[in-house]
């Protein structure tokens, strides 16, 4: 391959893969962050009905 | 807690689809219509996803130093959560850019990197937000968002002079093309790629943003959910 071809092709490819990979990261935290938040809000429910009953 | 704006996504789903097709339009652009620049050869064309990068990376070191100065001034957390999201971009966005200048750079000066006014001011700004993203987890929690605030701003204030080095200075960086004076300027096709370039990456930057804005809030939630939790434990037992 042409030398100056492959410098072209890999700086787009790590460049479109440190930008999508970064994405990729946070959406999954995104998601994993979502589902705590959900169970810590429904335990803080159950205490409350418990503190009242 | 979540409102009702969380449980909706992060990214709408035109501006997602819109990232998405102007980055096909942009490949295609860069690959099979823009003309090869005679001096450099095909490896120039990195020009067009390495200028946008840096373009985004500018961009969002105003929106966080803007996001940390209002956060100082109304103490509004939703801004030092914008500010956070920013920052981190700068980050990204700044590597993309000195990855891409670095492997334009060698088949072109026969080096990887070198200490010019240009490049080690970009490196600098990197670094401060590099530094920013390493000791905001370590700040006490009370005064977290304002040092990071006062951080952020600093960083932003290393941008004009990123900007301006290659004016000021000589550099082994090229002269801008875009904008710097009598003798710079392109082929026609050039300027709507680089413009096309600008759009794109500037779009992928605001998915990036809104998504990691929401982690911010979310991070910020679980926390909140967590002490209330904690406190009402202690109720308890007490």
């Amino acid at each position: 391959m042409d030398p100056q071809l492959s410098f072209l092709f890999w700086g787009y490819t790590v460049g479109w893969l440190l930008i999508f990979g970064y994405l990729f990261w946070i959406s999954q935290k995104e998601r994993s962050l979502r589902k705590k938040v959900s169970e810590l809000q429904e335990a803080m429910e159950e205490r409350w009905k418990q503190k009242k009953a | 807690m979540l409102s009702e704006f969380d449980d909706r996504p992060a990214v709408p789903l035109w501006l997602l689809a819109g990232a998405a097709l102007t980055m096909m339009v942009h490949m295609y652009l860069v690959f099979m219509w823009v003309p090869t620049e005679a001096a450099q050869g095909i490896v120039q064309r990195l020009f067009y996803f390495h200028v946008p990068a840096a373009f985004a990376q500018f961009t969002a070191s105003f929106v966080g130093g803007v996001a940390a100065i209002l956060y100082l001034v109304k103490r509004d957390s939703r801004y030092d959560d914008l500010s956070l999201a920013a920052n981190e971009t700068v980050v990204v966005f700044g590597l993309v850019n000195i990855l891409l200048g670095m492997m334009w750079a060698k088949p072109i000066w026969g080096i990887w990197w070198t200490w010019d006014p240009r490049l080690t001011s970009a490196f600098l700004l990197l670094f401060i937000y590099a530094a920013y993203l390493v000791l905001r987890p370590a700040a006490p929690v009370e005064h977290r968002a304002t040092i990071c605030a006062v951080l952020c701003i600093l960083g932003m204030a290393d941008v004009p002079l990123v900007y301006m080095s290659n004016r000021l200075f000589r550099t082994q960086h090229p002269a801008p093309v875009v904008g710097g004076g009598p003798n710079s300027g392109m082929e026609p096709r050039m300027y709507v790629v680089f413009a096309f370039g600008i759009v794109t990456v500037m779009l992928l930057w605001w998915c990036v943003l809104l998504v990691r804005r929401r982690v911010a809030r979310l991070e910020r939630a679980s926390a909140d959910l967590t002490r209330r939790s904690h406190e009402l434990e202690d109720i308890r037992s007490y």
